[in-house]
């Protein structure tokens, strides 16, 4: 019987072509909006777990509520023990330090005369050391526009848009000018080594990166950090063990009143990430509900359409002695292939533009020119295996749907008319 | 050939609501009808012939008295037992051939077979004899739109014979036929009956298929008002 189906299917297009071509497409669109939605969170959670967050954060309480100001007074100090401990407790983790710095960058002439300045975000990492991986975790060498990484201290690299709007160039001098720790000025010259594009409109725009010993120097923080921020070995951000790690750490301080005692983030308490991840969630369930009903209701009236041009055929079929719910259960067999065959079109096609949005990506840097999010420039999808499935399942379900309900008609077909009917 | 009673219509009237009063169709019939008969209700139309028919075919019941049809009562089969009643026993032939235009000739032969779950061997054989009786072997593989109106009343024969039902009811086989081919149609429709005792039953106002008829059930206002016996084979007892 399916032999059959599947030939009346196939040779009756204006049975299959309409609803595989909706299937296709409402599929197709909820693969690749799905991808990009995952693509683009996914790809800003991750620049602001390398940038930012970490997958945990260590900090004090003190720092933690007023991140927003970088106060490296109230910076982490002994932290060199500090990571040790954590090296320990969490082994699975690469513990890192760093320093947020804010202030102004001067640059001057061949006389020494200041010829340009503006506001410099700074951000100090553990550069010289290669097993830091921090280099290779913020991009830095690949994101190069010009020149190299720093290979000794006293150098810094600079973003190119900021680089520009400086009029400097590699090999050049800048000074820095902001407050040690201890709130006294500070400004130390660095040489620059390399312009460099994070991708991230906000950072592009006025940031500057040194060593971290540079940074301790000249910020009086000798064996203090702002930040040190764990890293899963894996590389992938998996919630429930940061959480357990955060209750874990914060456990052992739970006694402690002190201001300037250590307290553990995971990624998704900090920056709303959390709501953003829910979000992300939320939204991908709405895209594919908003599809199936979608698709429901359009496929629902293609098969009210189709049940009236099919109206002798059924006719023909219940005088011939095929039962009501036999004709309904074939029906609904039909919708299962038609689904499945709009399905794979559609899945096809929508991975097809996931694939080609996450090696090509979106360029939305126009939009952010005067954002203070950090944000990657370029979106991208992300393919992922769930995608197979996350437009088959609703692509059949809808089609299914849709002649459930127009198939209903069958039952109310009055079986002592179909001599009239057929004479037609 | 057998001569056993395989239709016995008793005392049936069949009424329909209309506005707040109802419609009498069926008054008070009562037949019988034996195996092998190749009989025809005759009638004006509104003379109850399509509904007779429709009762018979177990397409729809009596609202009074009792409508045997091979052993079974009517109005006590459920929508499934009356399907299946239809599939197996009875075959149907429509004014118009109302073949599944998507499928070939085989294919609408066959389909009749594919209800009742047959093997695909078995059922290839059945189709391809059902269209040697009636002369289309060769056009097998033919869709419904390129038959003239001839083959195409002759493919929904082979559909209705393929399963060797007991019974076979045509409604108005001819009406949109030609002489000649109402006559061809005939002819084949009487070889099946000989050859194989099939009961045929038809509602006709055609003069050419009454000509073919071996008893005729004239029909007026929901009324039997003759019963005539043209042939002395529905006479066996």
């Amino acid at each position: 019987m399916i032999k059959f189906l599947l030939k009346g299917i196939l040779r009756d297009k204006t049975r299959s072509l309409l609803p595989i071509v909706v299937v296709s497409i409402g599929v197709m669109l909820t693969i690749a909006l799905s991808a990009y939605m995952k693509g683009a969170f996914g790809d800003m959670i991750d620049q602001n777990a390398r940038f930012d967050t970490g997958h945990v954060k260590v900090m004090t309480r003190a720092y933690l509520e007023n991140k927003n100001q970088m106060p490296n007074d109230l910076a982490l100090l002994g932290v060199d023990s500090l990571a040790q401990s954590l090296r320990q407790d969490f082994p699975d983790y690469q513990w890192v330090q760093r320093i947020r710095f804010g202030g102004l960058i001067d640059v001057p002439d061949e006389n020494g005369e200041s010829k340009g300045q503006g506001p410099a975000s700074g951000m100090a990492i553990d550069l010289l050391n290669e097993s830091s991986g921090e280099a290779k975790r913020l991009n830095i060498e690949t994101s190069l526009v010009s020149g190299a990484l720093p290979t000794q201290s006293g150098e810094a690299i600079i973003g190119h848009d900021f680089a520009e709007k400086l009029g400097l160039k590699v090999g050049d001098e800048i000074t820095y000018f902001g407050s040690t720790m201890n709130g006294s000025m500070t400004f130390q010259n660095f040489k620059i080594s390399g312009t460099i594009r994070f991708g991230a409109a906000v950072m592009d725009r006025g940031a500057v990166v040194v060593d971290i010993t540079d940074a301790q120097q000249m910020l009086d923080m000798q064996d203090g950090a702002g930040e040190i921020l764990g890293f899963s070995k894996l590389n992938v951000y998996d919630d429930e063990q940061a959480g357990r790690m955060a209750e874990k750490f914060n456990a052992k301080y739970a006694g402690d009143s002190d201001e300037f005692a250590p307290v553990m983030l995971p990624l998704k308490q900090q920056n709303n990430l959390g709501e953003w991840l829910d979000y992300a969630d939320m939204m991908s369930g709405i895209f594919v509900f908003i599809f199936i009903l979608a698709m429901s209701i359009v496929l629902w009236n293609t098969g009210l359409l189709g049940g009236l041009r099919r109206y002798q055929e059924f006719g023909i079929r219940l005088a011939l002695g095929e039962p009501k719910g036999r004709i309904y259960r074939n029906l609904i067999l039909e919708a299962v292939l038609i689904g499945a065959i709009g399905s794979v079109v559609g899945t096809i096609l929508g991975m097809a533009i996931s694939y080609y949005v996450q090696v090509v990506g979106i360029d939305i840097s126009g939009f952010l020119k005067n954002s203070t999010m950090l944000m990657p420039s370029v979106l991208r999808a992300k393919v992922t295996p769930e995608l197979f499935y996350i437009g088959f399942i609703p692509g059949v379900l809808a089609m299914v749907f849709g002649n459930m309900l127009s198939g209903i008609g069958i039952y109310k077909r009055e079986t002592a008319r179909l001599f009239k009917e057929l004479e037609v | 050939m057998t001569s056993e009673t395989i239709i016995s219509i008793e005392n049936v009237f069949k009424r329909y609501p209309v506005g707040d009063g109802e419609f009498t169709a069926l008054k008070d019939i009562n037949l019988q009808f034996k195996r092998s008969e190749f009989a025809g209700l005759v009638g004006p139309s509104g003379s109850g012939k399509t509904t007779l028919l429709n009762i018979i075919g177990s397409l729809d019941s009596p609202t009074e008295g009792r409508a045997m049809v091979l052993g079974k009562n009517i109005s006590e089969l459920s929508h499934r037992e009356s399907a299946w009643l239809r599939n197996k026993h009875i075959g149907f032939i429509f004014q118009v051939y109302n073949l599944l235009p998507v499928y070939t000739v085989f294919e609408n032969v066959e389909f009749a077979l594919l209800l009742q779950n047959i093997p695909a061997d078995e059922r290839k054989k059945a189709v391809m004899k059902a269209l040697e009786w009636v002369g289309l072997a060769d056009m097998a593989g033919k869709k419904p739109d390129k038959l003239s109106g001839g083959e195409g009343q002759r493919v929904a024969i082979a559909r209705a014979m393929v399963k060797k039902p007991e019974i076979v009811i045509a409604d108005e086989p001819s009406a949109n036929l030609d002489a000649a081919n109402t006559h061809a149609i005939l002819k084949t429709m009487k070889k099946l009956n000989e050859e194989l005792g099939t009961t045929f039953l038809f509602s006709t106002h055609d003069e050419k298929v009454m000509g073919y008829l071996e008893r005729i059930v004239h029909l007026r206002d929901g009324y039997v008002e003759q019963d005539e016996i043209i042939s002395p084979k529905s006479m066996t007892t």
